[in-house]
Protein backbone atom coordinates (compact mmCIF):
# COMPACT_ATOMS: atom_id res chain seq x y z
CA UNK A 1 0.00 0.00 0.00
CA UNK A 2 1.37 3.38 -1.00
CA UNK A 3 1.88 5.73 1.97
CA UNK A 4 1.57 9.53 1.77
CA UNK A 5 1.85 12.36 4.31
CA UNK A 6 -1.47 14.20 4.60
CA UNK A 7 -0.83 17.94 4.65
CA UNK A 8 -4.02 19.71 5.76
CA UNK A 9 -3.22 23.42 5.41
CA UNK A 10 -5.59 25.88 7.15
CA UNK A 11 -8.99 26.00 5.39
CA UNK A 12 -9.67 22.28 5.46
CA UNK A 13 -9.08 21.42 9.16
CA UNK A 14 -10.69 24.62 10.52
CA UNK A 15 -13.38 25.61 8.03
CA UNK A 16 -14.25 22.46 6.12
CA UNK A 17 -13.29 19.45 8.27
CA UNK A 18 -15.86 17.37 6.38
CA UNK A 19 -13.42 17.57 3.44
CA UNK A 20 -10.65 16.30 5.76
CA UNK A 21 -12.94 13.48 6.86
CA UNK A 22 -13.63 12.56 3.22
CA UNK A 23 -9.84 12.17 2.65
CA UNK A 24 -9.56 9.96 5.72
CA UNK A 25 -12.37 7.73 4.46
CA UNK A 26 -11.65 7.38 0.75
CA UNK A 27 -7.88 6.95 0.58
CA UNK A 28 -7.58 3.80 2.72
CA UNK A 29 -10.63 2.41 0.87
CA UNK A 30 -8.77 2.95 -2.42
CA UNK A 31 -5.49 1.48 -1.21
CA UNK A 32 -3.58 4.61 -0.22
CA UNK A 33 -2.36 4.83 3.37
CA UNK A 34 -2.28 8.35 4.81
CA UNK A 35 -0.12 9.47 7.66
CA UNK A 36 -0.55 12.79 9.48
CA UNK A 37 2.28 15.30 9.30
CA UNK A 38 2.09 16.28 12.97
CA UNK A 39 3.00 19.89 13.66
CA UNK A 40 2.62 21.10 10.07
CA UNK A 41 2.00 24.84 9.74
CA UNK A 42 0.48 27.06 7.07
CA UNK A 43 2.15 26.55 3.68
CA UNK A 44 2.68 29.75 4.24
CA UNK A 45 -0.21 31.46 2.42
CA UNK A 46 0.60 33.95 -0.35
CA UNK A 47 -0.47 36.95 1.75
CA UNK A 48 1.96 36.09 4.55
CA UNK A 49 5.68 35.26 4.21
CA UNK A 50 5.74 35.10 0.37
CA UNK A 51 4.61 38.75 0.34
CA UNK A 52 7.37 39.82 2.72
CA UNK A 53 10.53 37.81 2.27
CA UNK A 54 11.51 35.10 -0.19
CA UNK A 55 13.94 33.23 2.09
CA UNK A 56 11.47 33.24 5.02
CA UNK A 57 8.80 31.82 2.72
CA UNK A 58 11.17 29.09 1.54
CA UNK A 59 12.19 28.32 5.14
CA UNK A 60 8.62 27.91 6.41
CA UNK A 61 7.57 25.84 3.39
CA UNK A 62 10.62 23.63 3.63
CA UNK A 63 10.05 23.09 7.35
CA UNK A 64 6.74 21.48 6.37
CA UNK A 65 8.49 19.41 3.73
CA UNK A 66 11.05 18.16 6.29
CA UNK A 67 8.17 16.62 8.29
CA UNK A 68 7.54 14.27 5.35
CA UNK A 69 11.24 13.78 4.66
CA UNK A 70 11.69 12.59 8.26
CA UNK A 71 9.16 9.84 7.53
CA UNK A 72 10.61 9.08 4.09
CA UNK A 73 7.30 9.76 2.32
CA UNK A 74 5.82 12.23 -0.19
CA UNK A 75 3.27 14.90 0.69
CA UNK A 76 -0.35 15.05 -0.39
CA UNK A 77 -2.22 18.34 -0.05
CA UNK A 78 -5.92 19.05 -0.56
CA UNK A 79 -5.51 22.78 -1.06
CA UNK A 80 -4.39 24.16 -4.42
CA UNK A 81 -2.66 27.14 -2.80
CA UNK A 82 -0.64 24.93 -0.47
CA UNK A 83 0.29 22.78 -3.47
CA UNK A 84 1.42 25.85 -5.42
CA UNK A 85 3.22 27.57 -2.55
CA UNK A 86 5.21 24.51 -1.48
CA UNK A 87 6.15 23.45 -5.02
CA UNK A 88 7.22 26.97 -5.89
CA UNK A 89 9.25 27.20 -2.69
CA UNK A 90 10.97 23.96 -3.74
CA UNK A 91 11.66 25.53 -7.14
CA UNK A 92 13.21 28.64 -5.56
CA UNK A 93 15.35 26.51 -3.22
CA UNK A 94 16.50 24.00 -5.84
CA UNK A 95 17.22 26.80 -8.31
CA UNK A 96 19.80 28.50 -6.14
CA UNK A 97 22.47 26.68 -4.12
CA UNK A 98 22.99 29.89 -2.14
CA UNK A 99 19.35 30.08 -1.17
CA UNK A 100 19.40 26.41 -0.18
CA UNK A 101 22.34 27.16 2.12
CA UNK A 102 20.55 30.14 3.69
CA UNK A 103 17.32 28.18 4.13
CA UNK A 104 19.17 25.33 5.79
CA UNK A 105 21.03 27.78 8.06
CA UNK A 106 17.60 29.07 9.17
CA UNK A 107 16.28 25.55 9.65
CA UNK A 108 19.35 24.63 11.69
CA UNK A 109 18.15 26.99 14.43
CA UNK A 110 15.25 24.57 14.98
CA UNK A 111 17.33 21.43 14.33
CA UNK A 112 15.93 20.68 10.92
CA UNK A 113 17.41 20.17 7.48
CA UNK A 114 15.76 20.35 4.07
CA UNK A 115 17.06 17.63 1.75
CA UNK A 116 14.65 17.85 -1.18
CA UNK A 117 13.74 14.16 -1.11
CA UNK A 118 9.94 14.47 -0.75
CA UNK A 119 7.60 15.46 -3.57
CA UNK A 120 4.48 17.53 -3.04
CA UNK A 121 1.38 16.12 -4.79
CA UNK A 122 -2.23 17.25 -4.83
CA UNK A 123 -5.10 14.98 -3.82
CA UNK A 124 -6.37 15.00 -7.40
CA UNK A 125 -2.98 13.84 -8.70
CA UNK A 126 -2.90 10.97 -6.24
CA UNK A 127 -6.39 9.93 -7.32
CA UNK A 128 -5.54 10.26 -11.00
CA UNK A 129 -2.03 8.84 -11.14
CA UNK A 130 -1.73 6.47 -8.19
CA UNK A 131 -5.30 5.21 -7.87
CA UNK A 132 -6.58 5.83 -11.40
CA UNK A 133 -10.08 6.43 -12.84
CA UNK A 134 -10.54 2.70 -13.53
CA UNK A 135 -10.10 1.67 -9.92
CA UNK A 136 -12.40 4.50 -8.81
CA UNK A 137 -15.05 3.26 -11.25
CA UNK A 138 -14.77 -0.32 -9.98
CA UNK A 139 -15.09 0.75 -6.33
CA UNK A 140 -18.33 2.74 -6.68
CA UNK A 141 -21.42 1.82 -4.70
CA UNK A 142 -23.56 4.57 -6.25
CA UNK A 143 -23.37 5.95 -9.79
CA UNK A 144 -23.71 9.59 -10.81
CA UNK A 145 -25.03 8.46 -14.17
CA UNK A 146 -27.03 11.19 -15.90
CA UNK A 147 -26.00 13.96 -13.50
CA UNK A 148 -24.39 17.01 -15.05
CA UNK A 149 -21.32 18.43 -13.35
CA UNK A 150 -19.51 21.74 -13.85
CA UNK A 151 -15.90 21.26 -12.79
CA UNK A 152 -13.60 23.88 -11.27
CA UNK A 153 -9.96 22.75 -11.24
CA UNK A 154 -8.62 26.02 -9.75
CA UNK A 155 -5.45 27.94 -10.62
CA UNK A 156 -2.65 26.69 -8.42
CA UNK A 157 -2.52 23.10 -9.62
CA UNK A 158 -2.10 24.30 -13.21
CA UNK A 159 0.39 27.15 -13.33
CA UNK A 160 3.34 27.55 -13.50
CA UNK A 161 3.43 24.04 -14.95
CA UNK A 162 7.23 23.92 -15.13
CA UNK A 163 7.62 23.63 -11.34
CA UNK A 164 5.00 20.95 -10.73
CA UNK A 165 5.57 17.20 -10.41
CA UNK A 166 2.28 16.43 -12.25
CA UNK A 167 1.22 18.35 -15.34
CA UNK A 168 -1.82 18.52 -17.57
CA UNK A 169 -1.24 17.92 -21.30
CA UNK A 170 -2.50 21.47 -21.88
CA UNK A 171 -2.86 23.50 -18.71
CA UNK A 172 -5.34 25.87 -20.36
CA UNK A 173 -7.61 22.88 -21.15
CA UNK A 174 -7.17 20.74 -18.04
CA UNK A 175 -8.65 17.21 -18.12
CA UNK A 176 -7.60 15.47 -14.87
CA UNK A 177 -10.64 16.57 -12.83
CA UNK A 178 -12.87 15.96 -15.83
CA UNK A 179 -11.74 12.35 -16.12
CA UNK A 180 -12.00 11.80 -12.36
CA UNK A 181 -15.57 13.12 -12.40
CA UNK A 182 -16.50 11.07 -15.46
CA UNK A 183 -15.24 8.01 -13.56
CA UNK A 184 -18.16 8.58 -11.16
CA UNK A 185 -20.52 8.20 -14.10
CA UNK A 186 -21.35 11.90 -14.43
CA UNK A 187 -21.56 14.02 -17.58
CA UNK A 188 -18.92 16.75 -17.59
CA UNK A 189 -19.62 19.13 -20.47
CA UNK A 190 -17.14 21.83 -21.38
CA UNK A 191 -17.96 25.48 -20.66
CA UNK A 192 -16.03 28.42 -22.02
CA UNK A 193 -14.65 29.76 -18.73
CA UNK A 194 -13.50 26.37 -17.44
CA UNK A 195 -10.01 27.50 -16.45
CA UNK A 196 -11.03 31.00 -15.29
CA UNK A 197 -10.26 32.27 -11.80
CA UNK A 198 -13.13 32.21 -9.24
CA UNK A 199 -11.94 35.40 -7.53
CA UNK A 200 -11.03 33.88 -4.14
CA UNK A 201 -7.64 34.50 -2.55
CA UNK A 202 -5.77 37.78 -2.38
CA UNK A 203 -8.35 39.41 -4.60
CA UNK A 204 -11.19 38.63 -2.20
CA UNK A 205 -9.36 40.04 0.83
CA UNK A 206 -8.25 43.14 -1.13
CA UNK A 207 -11.55 44.03 -2.84
CA UNK A 208 -14.56 41.82 -2.29
CA UNK A 209 -16.64 43.56 -4.99
CA UNK A 210 -14.02 42.90 -7.68
CA UNK A 211 -13.79 39.31 -6.49
CA UNK A 212 -17.57 38.89 -6.70
CA UNK A 213 -17.60 40.38 -10.20
CA UNK A 214 -15.16 37.74 -11.40
CA UNK A 215 -17.06 35.04 -9.54
CA UNK A 216 -20.37 36.08 -11.14
CA UNK A 217 -18.83 35.84 -14.63
CA UNK A 218 -17.63 32.34 -13.90
CA UNK A 219 -20.87 31.15 -12.28
CA UNK A 220 -23.04 32.57 -15.08
CA UNK A 221 -20.85 30.90 -17.67
CA UNK A 222 -21.52 27.55 -15.96
CA UNK A 223 -25.24 28.21 -15.55
CA UNK A 224 -25.98 29.58 -19.00
CA UNK A 225 -23.81 27.23 -21.00
CA UNK A 226 -24.36 23.88 -19.28
CA UNK A 227 -26.91 24.38 -16.44
CA UNK A 228 -25.18 21.88 -14.13
CA UNK A 229 -26.77 19.81 -11.33
CA UNK A 230 -23.73 20.51 -9.18
CA UNK A 231 -20.27 22.08 -9.13
CA UNK A 232 -17.27 19.93 -8.26
CA UNK A 233 -13.83 21.29 -7.42
CA UNK A 234 -10.51 20.03 -6.10
CA UNK A 235 -9.53 23.38 -4.55
CA UNK A 236 -10.63 24.17 -1.00
CA UNK A 237 -10.47 27.93 -1.67
CA UNK A 238 -12.64 27.64 -4.78
CA UNK A 239 -15.01 25.45 -2.74
CA UNK A 240 -15.42 28.19 -0.12
CA UNK A 241 -15.90 30.88 -2.77
CA UNK A 242 -18.60 28.94 -4.66
CA UNK A 243 -20.30 27.96 -1.42
CA UNK A 244 -20.28 31.38 0.30
CA UNK A 245 -20.60 33.75 -2.64
CA UNK A 246 -23.63 32.13 -4.27
CA UNK A 247 -25.49 33.01 -1.06
CA UNK A 248 -24.33 36.64 -1.24
CA UNK A 249 -25.43 36.96 -4.87
CA UNK A 250 -28.77 35.39 -4.01
CA UNK A 251 -29.38 37.80 -1.13
CA UNK A 252 -28.54 40.71 -3.42
CA UNK A 253 -30.97 39.44 -6.02
CA UNK A 254 -28.22 39.00 -8.64
CA UNK A 255 -29.10 35.32 -9.12
CA UNK A 256 -32.31 33.37 -8.54
CA UNK A 257 -30.80 29.88 -8.51
CA UNK A 258 -28.32 27.99 -6.41
CA UNK A 259 -26.09 25.12 -7.48
CA UNK A 260 -24.84 22.60 -4.88
CA UNK A 261 -21.04 22.60 -4.49
CA UNK A 262 -18.80 19.71 -3.51
CA UNK A 263 -15.11 19.12 -3.10
CA UNK A 264 -14.32 16.15 -5.38
CA UNK A 265 -13.47 13.72 -2.58
CA UNK A 266 -16.83 14.49 -0.97
CA UNK A 267 -18.83 13.31 -3.99
CA UNK A 268 -16.46 10.37 -4.31
CA UNK A 269 -17.00 9.49 -0.63
CA UNK A 270 -20.77 9.70 -1.13
CA UNK A 271 -20.52 7.49 -4.21
CA UNK A 272 -18.49 5.00 -2.15
CA UNK A 273 -21.34 4.92 0.37
CA UNK A 274 -19.82 6.88 3.26
CA UNK A 275 -21.99 8.76 5.77
CA UNK A 276 -22.90 12.28 4.54
CA UNK A 277 -23.02 13.47 8.18
CA UNK A 278 -19.25 12.91 8.21
CA UNK A 279 -18.04 13.55 4.68
CA UNK A 280 -20.39 16.29 3.41
CA UNK A 281 -21.96 17.98 6.43
CA UNK A 282 -20.94 21.65 6.17
CA UNK A 283 -22.12 24.07 3.51
CA UNK A 284 -23.98 27.33 3.13
CA UNK A 285 -25.37 26.52 -0.30
CA UNK A 286 -27.93 23.76 0.25
CA UNK A 287 -26.88 20.33 -1.00
CA UNK A 288 -28.97 17.84 1.01
CA UNK A 289 -31.23 17.06 -1.93
CA UNK A 290 -28.27 16.28 -4.15
CA UNK A 291 -26.72 14.10 -1.43
CA UNK A 292 -29.99 12.17 -1.12
CA UNK A 293 -30.11 11.85 -4.91
CA UNK A 294 -26.56 10.49 -5.09
CA UNK A 295 -27.17 7.92 -2.37
CA UNK A 296 -30.66 6.91 -3.60
CA UNK A 297 -31.53 3.26 -4.11
CA UNK A 298 -32.04 3.72 -7.82
CA UNK A 299 -28.38 4.74 -8.17
CA UNK A 300 -27.05 1.69 -6.37
CA UNK A 301 -24.75 -0.29 -8.61
CA UNK A 302 -25.72 -3.95 -8.91
CA UNK A 303 -22.55 -6.01 -8.55
CA UNK B 1 -4.23 64.81 -20.75
CA UNK B 2 -1.46 62.33 -21.29
CA UNK B 3 1.07 61.70 -18.61
CA UNK B 4 4.66 62.70 -19.36
CA UNK B 5 7.38 60.72 -17.67
CA UNK B 6 10.87 62.03 -17.41
CA UNK B 7 13.15 59.05 -17.70
CA UNK B 8 16.17 59.11 -15.44
CA UNK B 9 18.67 56.33 -16.07
CA UNK B 10 19.92 56.25 -12.49
CA UNK B 11 16.41 55.92 -11.16
CA UNK B 12 15.71 53.17 -13.68
CA UNK B 13 18.72 51.06 -12.72
CA UNK B 14 17.91 51.52 -9.05
CA UNK B 15 14.29 50.44 -9.58
CA UNK B 16 15.28 47.40 -11.64
CA UNK B 17 17.88 46.35 -9.08
CA UNK B 18 15.40 46.73 -6.21
CA UNK B 19 12.87 44.49 -7.93
CA UNK B 20 15.50 41.94 -8.94
CA UNK B 21 16.83 41.81 -5.38
CA UNK B 22 13.32 41.11 -4.11
CA UNK B 23 12.95 38.15 -6.52
CA UNK B 24 11.80 39.58 -9.87
CA UNK B 25 14.96 38.46 -11.63
CA UNK B 26 13.50 38.17 -15.16
CA UNK B 27 12.19 41.72 -15.47
CA UNK B 28 14.72 42.91 -18.08
CA UNK B 29 13.60 40.21 -20.52
CA UNK B 30 10.17 41.85 -20.93
CA UNK B 31 9.30 43.10 -24.44
CA UNK B 32 5.95 44.62 -23.34
CA UNK B 33 3.90 42.32 -25.58
CA UNK B 34 0.99 42.27 -23.12
CA UNK B 35 0.29 38.52 -23.32
CA UNK B 36 0.43 38.32 -19.52
CA UNK B 37 -2.12 41.07 -18.95
CA UNK B 38 -4.48 39.46 -21.44
CA UNK B 39 -4.84 36.33 -19.27
CA UNK B 40 -4.57 38.02 -15.86
CA UNK B 41 -7.71 37.70 -13.68
CA UNK B 42 -6.49 40.65 -11.59
CA UNK B 43 -6.43 42.93 -14.64
CA UNK B 44 -9.82 41.54 -15.72
CA UNK B 45 -11.32 42.34 -12.33
CA UNK B 46 -10.00 45.91 -12.47
CA UNK B 47 -6.60 45.92 -10.75
CA UNK B 48 -4.68 47.56 -13.61
CA UNK B 49 -1.09 47.75 -12.34
CA UNK B 50 -0.13 44.09 -12.70
CA UNK B 51 1.90 42.18 -15.28
CA UNK B 52 2.83 44.36 -18.28
CA UNK B 53 1.89 47.74 -16.78
CA UNK B 54 3.62 47.09 -13.46
CA UNK B 55 6.75 46.00 -15.33
CA UNK B 56 6.57 49.10 -17.53
CA UNK B 57 6.37 51.40 -14.54
CA UNK B 58 9.35 49.72 -12.91
CA UNK B 59 11.30 49.87 -16.18
CA UNK B 60 10.50 53.59 -16.30
CA UNK B 61 11.97 53.98 -12.82
CA UNK B 62 8.60 54.91 -11.29
CA UNK B 63 9.01 52.75 -8.19
CA UNK B 64 8.26 55.43 -5.62
CA UNK B 65 5.26 56.74 -7.54
CA UNK B 66 3.46 53.42 -7.27
CA UNK B 67 4.42 52.36 -3.78
CA UNK B 68 0.83 52.79 -2.51
CA UNK B 69 -0.66 50.97 -5.52
CA UNK B 70 -3.10 48.27 -4.34
CA UNK B 71 -3.22 46.23 -7.56
CA UNK B 72 -0.39 43.95 -6.45
CA UNK B 73 -2.41 42.88 -3.39
CA UNK B 74 -5.22 41.79 -5.71
CA UNK B 75 -2.83 39.41 -7.50
CA UNK B 76 -4.01 35.82 -7.16
CA UNK B 77 -0.51 34.38 -7.58
CA UNK B 78 -2.19 32.19 -10.19
CA UNK B 79 0.79 32.31 -12.55
CA UNK B 80 -1.22 32.39 -15.75
CA UNK B 81 1.14 35.24 -16.67
CA UNK B 82 4.21 33.11 -16.00
CA UNK B 83 2.83 30.26 -18.10
CA UNK B 84 2.01 32.44 -21.10
CA UNK B 85 4.98 34.84 -21.19
CA UNK B 86 7.01 34.14 -24.35
CA UNK B 87 10.11 35.75 -22.86
CA UNK B 88 10.46 33.81 -19.61
CA UNK B 89 10.01 36.93 -17.49
CA UNK B 90 7.91 35.11 -14.86
CA UNK B 91 5.76 38.23 -14.27
CA UNK B 92 4.17 36.81 -11.09
CA UNK B 93 7.63 36.83 -9.55
CA UNK B 94 7.95 40.51 -10.48
CA UNK B 95 4.54 41.25 -8.94
CA UNK B 96 5.54 39.51 -5.71
CA UNK B 97 8.93 41.22 -5.72
CA UNK B 98 7.06 44.52 -5.92
CA UNK B 99 4.79 43.41 -3.07
CA UNK B 100 7.88 42.69 -0.97
CA UNK B 101 9.23 46.13 -1.80
CA UNK B 102 5.90 47.62 -0.69
CA UNK B 103 5.66 45.44 2.42
CA UNK B 104 9.16 46.37 3.50
CA UNK B 105 8.03 49.98 3.38
CA UNK B 106 4.92 48.91 5.32
CA UNK B 107 2.77 49.88 2.34
CA UNK B 108 0.28 47.08 2.80
CA UNK B 109 -3.28 46.97 3.99
CA UNK B 110 -3.80 46.60 7.75
CA UNK B 111 -6.20 43.76 6.95
CA UNK B 112 -3.10 41.71 6.15
CA UNK B 113 -1.98 41.99 9.79
CA UNK B 114 -4.38 39.42 11.26
CA UNK B 115 -2.99 36.63 9.10
CA UNK B 116 0.60 37.52 10.09
CA UNK B 117 -0.36 37.46 13.79
CA UNK B 118 -2.19 34.14 13.36
CA UNK B 119 0.79 32.66 11.55
CA UNK B 120 3.02 33.65 14.44
CA UNK B 121 0.67 32.46 17.23
CA UNK B 122 -0.73 29.25 15.77
CA UNK B 123 1.38 28.56 12.70
CA UNK B 124 -1.75 29.15 10.60
CA UNK B 125 -2.68 32.26 8.59
CA UNK B 126 -6.32 31.20 8.93
CA UNK B 127 -7.28 29.90 12.32
CA UNK B 128 -10.64 29.55 14.03
CA UNK B 129 -11.66 27.31 16.88
CA UNK B 130 -13.20 24.45 14.93
CA UNK B 131 -13.50 22.02 17.85
CA UNK B 132 -17.28 21.65 17.60
CA UNK B 133 -17.30 21.48 13.81
CA UNK B 134 -14.65 18.76 13.85
CA UNK B 135 -16.49 16.72 16.49
CA UNK B 136 -19.68 17.03 14.46
CA UNK B 137 -18.09 15.29 11.48
CA UNK B 138 -16.50 12.60 13.62
CA UNK B 139 -12.93 13.92 13.75
CA UNK B 140 -10.73 14.44 16.83
CA UNK B 141 -11.40 17.98 18.12
CA UNK B 142 -7.76 18.98 17.69
CA UNK B 143 -6.26 18.89 14.21
CA UNK B 144 -2.78 17.29 14.14
CA UNK B 145 -1.17 20.59 13.10
CA UNK B 146 0.87 23.32 14.78
CA UNK B 147 -2.38 24.84 16.12
CA UNK B 148 -2.30 22.28 18.97
CA UNK B 149 1.41 21.52 19.07
CA UNK B 150 3.61 23.67 21.30
CA UNK B 151 6.90 22.44 19.87
CA UNK B 152 5.78 23.33 16.35
CA UNK B 153 4.60 26.77 17.49
CA UNK B 154 7.94 27.42 19.13
CA UNK B 155 9.68 26.42 15.89
CA UNK B 156 7.67 28.75 13.69
CA UNK B 157 8.04 31.60 16.17
CA UNK B 158 11.82 31.14 16.19
CA UNK B 159 11.90 31.18 12.39
CA UNK B 160 9.68 34.26 12.08
CA UNK B 161 11.27 36.29 14.85
CA UNK B 162 14.76 35.76 13.43
CA UNK B 163 13.65 36.66 9.90
CA UNK B 164 13.39 40.04 8.17
CA UNK B 165 9.65 39.79 8.91
CA UNK B 166 10.53 39.95 12.60
CA UNK B 167 12.54 43.12 11.98
CA UNK B 168 9.48 44.78 10.44
CA UNK B 169 7.87 44.68 13.87
CA UNK B 170 4.97 42.55 12.70
CA UNK B 171 4.88 40.52 15.93
S1 LIG C 1 4.09 38.38 -21.47
FE1 LIG C 1 6.21 38.56 -20.78
S2 LIG C 1 7.24 39.79 -22.36
FE2 LIG C 1 5.02 40.04 -22.67
S3 LIG C 1 4.51 41.90 -21.49
FE3 LIG C 1 4.18 40.16 -20.14
S4 LIG C 1 6.10 39.93 -19.02
FE4 LIG C 1 6.53 41.22 -20.79
S1 LIG D 1 -0.24 35.73 -10.98
FE1 LIG D 1 -1.13 37.72 -10.53
S2 LIG D 1 -0.34 39.01 -12.12
FE2 LIG D 1 -0.07 36.93 -12.85
S3 LIG D 1 -1.90 36.42 -14.02
FE3 LIG D 1 -2.28 35.77 -11.93
S4 LIG D 1 -3.32 37.51 -10.95
FE4 LIG D 1 -2.33 38.27 -12.83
Amino acid sequence: MEKLGLYLGCNIPFKAPDIEQSFRKIFPALGVEIEDLEGATCCPAWGTAPSFDLDTWCTISSRNITLAEDKGIDIMTGCNSCYGVMNEAKHFIEDSPDRKKRVNANLKTIDREYKGTSNVFHVSHVLYEKVGPEKIKESLVYSLDGLKVAIQPGCHILWPSDVYPVQEKNSFFPTILKELTQALGADVPHYSRLEFCCGMGGMRSTDVEKSLKLFTDKLMSMKEEIDPDMIVTTCSSCFLQFDMSQQILKERGVIDFSIPVFYYTQVLALALGFDPAQVAAISQTPRDEMIAEIQSDKRKIQK
Amino acid sequence: MSEYIKLDSEKISEAVKTIQDFGGTGILKCVQCGACSAVCPGVKAGFPVLCRLLIKKVLNGQLEEIIEETSTWGCQACNRCTEICPQGVRPQEVVFAFRRYQANDLAFSTSAMTSQMNLHSYGHAVFTDATELRKKVGLPPEAPTSAYNEKAQKEIQTLLENSPMGELGLY
